[in-house]
């Protein structure tokens, strides 16, 4: 015991740099990168590069909370229809006169609320957190339409100062994202509601009894997917200007998803790193945008989303075997 | 005995993996209708050599005869095909399907590609019939007991044409009466030719049952003959190679005041009545069948199940059942003997494993990684947690370390009593004996312990008292001065003490 001390702490850092375990992805990045500023002129263009930060912003914000979900063991497959529904119910209420900040923190209440109710049914019911958020996915798909009555609801110049506003040059959505991914990265590093985490997504009977509230913290997890949906929600319809049909739901949703299993989060928890989400959803906005920009059919679009994602899925789990 | 032509001979068998030398010119020969034990510590070359035997890994050198012939590049699939099947530790049953399904899976009887149940269930009993096995073949395999899940396995092996049948600790977690019948088993597979090689760390089982012993350290053959050529003594010290010395300390008798008190505990089906009454710095042991009862006694005391009744007291306070959190509070660490299951977060690192508990417990908002390995390192110290990477994914160590690491991470948070479930399950020797100088010093620190063993030879090393349960009652009570080891081996199995 009194020995403690001299413990070589030096000697247990990681050898390899911390982006290693991304090396591949990193290079498929890489990759697309050069080749997409080799074929177009336009890709590098600041305007481009601005562009699709942009875009991918609201994509990043979801995964972020999903990373941290998936790595405790859960799945929320519910969070593009609750984006659905905060920009349909935000939207209405700018329609009808309400104020900025009511509107913005109401929306993100509601969609917290639409997120506790989903830890609740997963963590008290044991129903599968797939099935679960599957059935709401589909109920907050069909509440959206119903709050815009299937119209396109236009909130005019409401939100642009998030929406296309800059600071310090930076689109001040990508600022948000930015905030929310760092935040995410430092909670799952360095607090305990975060090692938690990778303790119940690798096996919650031993986190239960070593004294971690599961319930407690199943249910806040599920409550921060949904804060965060909203607050994603509250982004899109900046960026948009206007709920309408389709807006978010499964197709926003499947996108999140690829990202987080792309930057290699086991969909079984345990793992994950918010740097491989980044990873992932910056892959998949340059690889749309490319595809844009070389003015390919956008059908090809949906596949190249789903290939990137079964290739990346294989490659994860070489890179796993090898260790 | 006569000279049967080997079914196995391994001549020269080296492997290494990086710079860590697994295997060196080890020499050793399986004959049909003999059980030949495999001994080693931890990380001696056992496990290296069952996968090159069975297939799974190539020598880097050395030749392998299987039946008379050389056998030259080895499959898993070809040493099936040459008889050579493997029952490893862990249970490879599709625990949904029914037995006769496992026994015939993969080789279902059809007629025009449909399955004929009838064949199959009649040639599966057919199959276990003939190995002398009681199992309804229309149970599903995952409600039947370990030993009957390992018979399974073994009849569904023997079956598919097994004639040298790799038994990787099939007695590790079972109870006296359980594993007696894993023993009969194998006695009924060398009587009808097939040659058994038989893992396992009891060395009094091993004498027992073994015909012929291999003892492997550090990747060498270190002593290899007949059973009855040695004893005891002198296989520990090949193991080893040195003197285990685990014997009891002198425990000195300040035995004040009550630690634990459970009474008239039930569960409604495993547990009826259970009292037991466990002073500070006491070890009470609880022999009984292990498995069912054994496990349901961790999950009521830990809070993972609530009882029908009864009343649990630590140190003279009342806690209640079904809450983990106010268990830990009340100082209770139960100790799973599932190390797997209900210990251990595989992918987790050992210090993270290490904290976990303790780290909860002080309500630690922050972390960071270089405080927590030195937080860590004196329990690493304190309970000789042995790694070769600086802090790898505790589910990378050997079964040893593992149990070390899992009983750090609890013990180290000063408990005031505390429930060990087989402390020493699936150790070697030598971390057997560190195991129980670390149970005697929890029991000198003034905790009161209550063991759930199923080992008689762990029962009269660590314990004070023994508590006898049948059917899940407390029977009888004994000082442990006042019984000897063969006395409660009988008590275990069910006979009367006179």
């Amino acid at each position: 015991m009194t020995t403690t001390l001299t413990a070589p702490v030096a000697t247990r850092r990681r050898v390899l740099p911390r982006g290693f375990a991304h090396g591949g992805l990193l290079i498929v990045l890489v990759a697309i990168v050069v080749f997409a500023s080799l074929r177009t002129d336009s890709f590098l263009s600041t305007n481009n590069i601005l562009n699709v930060l942009r875009q991918v912003s609201v994509v990043a914000v979801i995964a972020a909370a999903l990373t941290l979900l998936m790595t405790a063991g859960g799945m929320d497959f519910s969070m593009g229809g609750n984006v659905a529904v905060t920009t349909a119910v935000a939207a209405q209420m700018f329609a009808h006169g309400r104020s900025i900040w009511l509107t913005v923190l109401l929306s993100i209440l509601l969609a917290t609320v639409i997120g506790l109710v989903n830890g609740a049914v997963v963590t008290f019911t044991g129903v599968a957190p797939f099935v679960a958020t599957l059935a709401t996915a589909t109920l907050l798909d069909g509440v959206a339409l119903l709050v815009i009555n299937g119209l396109s609801v236009s909130i005019d110049d409401q939100l642009s100062p998030l929406g296309i506003g800059k600071t310090f040059g930076l689109p001040n959505l990508l600022i948000v994202a930015i905030v929310v991914l760092a935040v995410t990265a430092f909670v799952m590093r360095y607090t305990t509601f975060g090692r938690d985490a990778f303790a119940i997504g690798g096996n919650e009977d031993v986190a239960r009894l070593s004294g971690i509230n599961v319930a407690r913290d199943k249910l806040l997890l599920y409550g921060l997917a949904g804060a965060l949906s909203g607050l994603a929600g509250i982004m899109l319809l900046a960026r948009l200007g206007a709920s309408s049909p389709g807006t978010g739901g499964l197709q926003l949703q499947l996108t999140a998803v690829a990202a987080v299993v792309i930057g290699g989060t086991s969909l079984a928890g345990g793992k994950g790193t918010v740097f491989g989400t980044v990873l992932g959803v910056l892959l998949l906005g340059v690889v749309a945008n490319v595809l844009n920009l070389l003015q390919i059919n956008s059908y090809y679009q949906q596949i190249s989303v789903g290939a990137v994602l079964l290739i990346a899925a294989i490659a994860n789990l070489l890179q796993r075997r090898r260790h | 005995m006569t000279a049967p032509a080997a079914e196995i001979r391994a001549r020269g068998i080296s492997k290494s993996f990086g710079g860590a030398v697994a295997l060196r010119d080890v020499d050793v020969e399986f004959y049909p209708g003999e059980v030949h034990a495999l001994m080693g510590m931890n990380g001696a070359g056992k496990s290296t050599l069952v996968r090159i035997l069975s297939g799974a890994q190539n020598p880097d050198d050395g030749v392998l005869e299987i039946g008379g012939a050389a056998a030259g590049q080895m499959t898993a699939r070809k040493a099936r095909r040459l008889g050579i099947a493997t029952v490893p530790q862990r249970r490879e049953l599709v625990m949904t399907l029914t037995v006769a399904e496992n026994i015939m899976l993969g080789d279902l009887p059809t007629r025009t590609s449909l399955v004929r149940w009838k064949a199959a269930r009649r040639d599966a009993r057919q199959a276990l019939r003939d190995l002398g096995i009681d199992v309804d073949v229309d149970a599903l395999a995952g409600d039947l007991t370990v030993a009957e899940q390992t018979m399974v396995e073994v009849a569904r092996e023997v079956r598919r044409g097994g004639r040298v049948l790799i038994l990787d600790e099939p007695t590790a977690c079972l109870g006296a009466e359980a594993a007696a019948q894993i023993h009969a088993l194998v006695r009924r597979l060398c009587e009808s030719g097939v040659a058994v090689v038989f893992i396992s760390h009891h060395i009094a089982e091993v004498l027992a049952l073994a015909d012929r012993i291999t003892v492997l350290r550090d990747g060498r053959v270190v002593w290899a003959g007949l059973a009855k050529e040695t004893d005891e003594t002198d296989l520990v010290r090949s193991m080893v190679g040195r003197d285990v010395v685990s014997t009891r300390p002198p425990r000195i008798s300040n035995k004040s005041g009550v630690g634990l008190r459970i009474s008239d505990l039930a569960d409604g089906r495993f547990i009826e009545d259970f009292t037991v009454e466990v002073r500070k710095g006491e070890v009470v042991a609880v022999l009984g069948p292990a498995g069912d009862a054994q496990s349901r006694l961790f999950d009521l005391l830990s809070g993972r199940r609530r009882p029908a009744r009864g009343r649990l007291e630590v140190a003279g306070k009342g806690i209640p059942f079904g809450k983990v959190a106010r268990s830990l509070a009340g100082g209770l660490r139960c100790v799973t003997g599932d190390r797997r299951r209900l210990g251990l977060i595989a992918e987790l690192t050992v210090d993270e494993n290490l904290m976990l508990a303790q780290d909860r417990l002080d309500r630690r908002r922050l972390h960071r990684r270089g405080r927590l390995a030195r937080r860590a390192a004196p329990l690493r110290d304190d309970y000789r947690v042995v790694t070769l990477s600086p802090n790898p994914p505790v589910g990378l160590l050997s079964g040893g370390n593992q149990q070390k690491v899992l009983l750090a991470k609890w013990l180290g948070t000063a408990p005031v009593a505390c429930l060990l479930e087989d402390p020493t399950n699936g150790v070697d020797i030598a971390a057997m004996a560190d195991i129980h100088v670390l149970v005697d010093a929890l029991a000198a620190g003034g905790v009161a312990v209550l063991l759930a063993s199923s080992d008689a030879d762990e029962v009269m090393r660590l314990a004070d008292r023994v508590v006898v349960v049948r059917d899940g009652r407390t029977i009888a009570e004994y000082d442990i001065d006042r019984i000897t080891r063969d006395e409660l081996v009988a008590v275990a199995l069910g006979g009367a003490i006179s």
